[in-house]
């Protein structure tokens, strides 16, 4: 038991961090599951990271801005190519994506062969330790989904595939580096699959409890039995993802009984 | 019920920290063999805590909300320093908040900085490894260096506590006495290993070898922090078929394989060192650590 972990300025901005990234993870994640291309987020987060590491090493000079907008290039490049592929071959494109992770990831190992600072520097974009954010991280954060959730508004039906690539690619490379690669695919997926029966405001309500519950509970947990926070949260969003997978269908069951 | 908890828990620290001649010290060691010396330094005057247990590998850990809890309540953080928590140190200090314990500041010690160090570097390249520019940090596997940072810390408690000053220079003056002795004692002992070649993982032992006249013959790792390539280790098994090893250390969280290819291909023995406090049942404080692997080195070396 360790009751001064759960000092609200401990685990507070945890729990923003992870508000944040739900706020646009539990929308995309049902975009996501519906088309099918539920590997998408580790795809476009490694390349992203790729293209981290050819800054890092070819263009150390531009610094930590130049880096960002190199992985944020990359991962635009990316949605673009999938994108593509999406429309010419549908049918294959989940494995087209995940022939792109382990590409793109090898690619990295590779360029990182003779370099260990530059596995630091990966890891500092693929494994975002939730517990370690800072305010000017969740600033930069906020600003980059605010940009998303505008866009996405104006052009609300016009959005078209492209657009959801480019919004995607964009949100998924500031979460990443947020809370890591384990919370960004629990965020997107496990809320999204618990209310894929749910249309609509209701199942997005649905998934915006559940992606909630999963993160307070897990950070409380996480300090209560002193363990590493992220992965608390990813196995105590699937246990909520379950709970509040069986809540809806039972709510569901009655009310057609009822009707 | 926890709220309640917690503010009992806060009134009970709020007493501890009050100044006055009883008020144990908070200690947040980085590593475990820094915790078993701030223990040994302090006995009933100091709280420790390891943020690491000798199973983790120091150069990166896993982000717990008690970390932050802990060094917020700290006193004082004793680290090895030399680079070796760079990865996490720095992002735990600016989030625990905490004045007293930020660099520069008397409530933060760097072992490392206490000792010679080996390894430096003359020239910083990225492509030479996960090398430190202040050298090679595992300063610890050395009891003469242990025995100049034990002094140093003492100094650091004295000034953090002045009012248990004379106690921690008792404390440190038993403590180099008994050291001494069985620093005698395991280099009399080890006297057989002089000269031995060994390969090891990490360059975690290149103080030890300092110490014991232990000869470097390589180590699994083509550069630090790397994972062993094939060619790497063809060349390593090629000069070892030349002039061979006696055995090849590991750390407790290094991974086996590595080590146990290369003694099926070169017939040289693996060798699990505690390499800190914890990391074998017989390490349990800092004597039973060099104790215990003295001990393993001359089994191996038999």
């Amino acid at each position: 038991m360790n009751a001064s972990a759960l000092d609200v300025s401990i685990v507070g901005p945890a729990l923003v961090a992870g508000l944040l990234v739900l706020s646009t993870h539990v929308p995309l994640g049902r975009h996501v599951l519906q088309r099918g291309i539920i590997f998408i987020d580790l795809a476009i987060a490694q390349v992203a990271g790729l293209g981290a590491i050819a800054a890092q090493l070819f263009a150390e000079e531009w610094g930590a801005i130049g880096t960002q907008t190199i992985a944020v290039g990359a991962a635009l490049l990316a949605a673009l190519l999938l994108d593509r592929s999406e429309k010419r071959w549908p049918e294959i494109q989940e494995a087209l994506i995940g022939a792109l992770f382990v590409v793109a990831a090898s690619a990295g190992l590779l360029l990182l062969a003779g370099n260990p600072h530059g596995a630091e520097h990966l890891k500092e974009l693929l494994v975002g330790q939730i517990l370690w954010v800072s305010p000017s991280a969740l600033l930069v954060t906020f600003a980059a989904y605010v940009a998303v959730l505008i866009a996405a508004l104006i052009l609300r039906h016009r959005l078209g595939t492209v657009g959801f690539y480019v919004l995607f690619a964009i949100c998924v490379t500031a979460s990443v580096q947020l809370v890591g690669i384990y919370l960004v695919f629990a965020s997107l997926i496990l809320p999204a699959l618990a209310v894929r029966h749910l249309r609509g405001a209701r199942g997005l309500a649905w998934g915006y409890g559940i992606g909630l519950a999963g993160y307070a509970s897990g950070i409380l947990l996480s300090a209560v039995v002193d363990l590493p926070t992220g992965a608390v949260i990813v196995c105590t969003m699937a246990i909520m993802a379950l709970l509040g997978a069986a809540a809806t269908r039972i709510g569901r069951g009655k009310s057609a009984a009822t009707s | 019920m926890i709220m309640k908890r917690n503010f009992i828990l806060l009134l009970w620290l709020t007493a501890l920290s009050t100044p006055s001649a009883n008020a144990a010290l908070n200690v947040f060691a980085c590593e475990p063999e820094w915790a078993a010396l701030a223990q040994e330094l302090g006995g009933d005057r100091v709280t420790v805590y390891s943020a690491t247990t000798a199973m983790q590998d120091a150069h990166r850990i896993e982000a717990r909300p008690s970390l932050i809890a802990k060094l917020r309540q700290a006193d004082l953080a004793v680290c090895t320093g030399a680079e070796l928590e760079v990865g996490w140190m720095p992002m735990l200090q600016r989030q625990a908040g905490n004045a007293r314990v930020q660099p520069g500041r008397s409530g933060y010690f760097e072992a490392a900085a206490a000792v010679d160090r080996l390894d430096v570097p003359s020239q910083l390249d990225r492509s030479m490894g996960d090398v430190h520019a202040g050298g090679n940090p595992h300063v610890h596997t050395d009891p003469r260096r242990i025995a100049t940072i034990a002094d140093a810390l003492a100094q650091r408690l004295a000034i953090l506590d002045s009012a248990n000053a004379s106690f921690y220079a008792q404390r440190q003056e038993v403590f180099a006495q008994r050291w001494r002795q069985a620093t005698r004692e395991w280099t009399a002992r080890a006297a057989p290993l002089r000269n031995v070649r060994v390969v090891s993982h990490h360059r975690d032992w290149v103080y030890l070898f300092d110490w014991l006249g232990l000869q470097d013959a390589g180590t699994l790792e083509p550069k630090p922090g790397l994972p062993p390539t094939a060619s790497h280790l063809a060349d390593l098994k090629q000069a070892l078929a030349k002039s061979p090893a006696r055995m090849i250390l590991r750390a407790p969280f290094e991974e086996a394989r590595p080590s146990e290819w290369l003694a099926r291909e070169t017939g040289a023995r693996t060798v699990m060192l505690p390499y800190t406090v914890g990391g074998t049942p017989g390490a349990r404080d800092l004597f039973g650590l060099f104790d215990d692997t003295i001990a393993r080195l001359l089994e191996a070396a038999k």
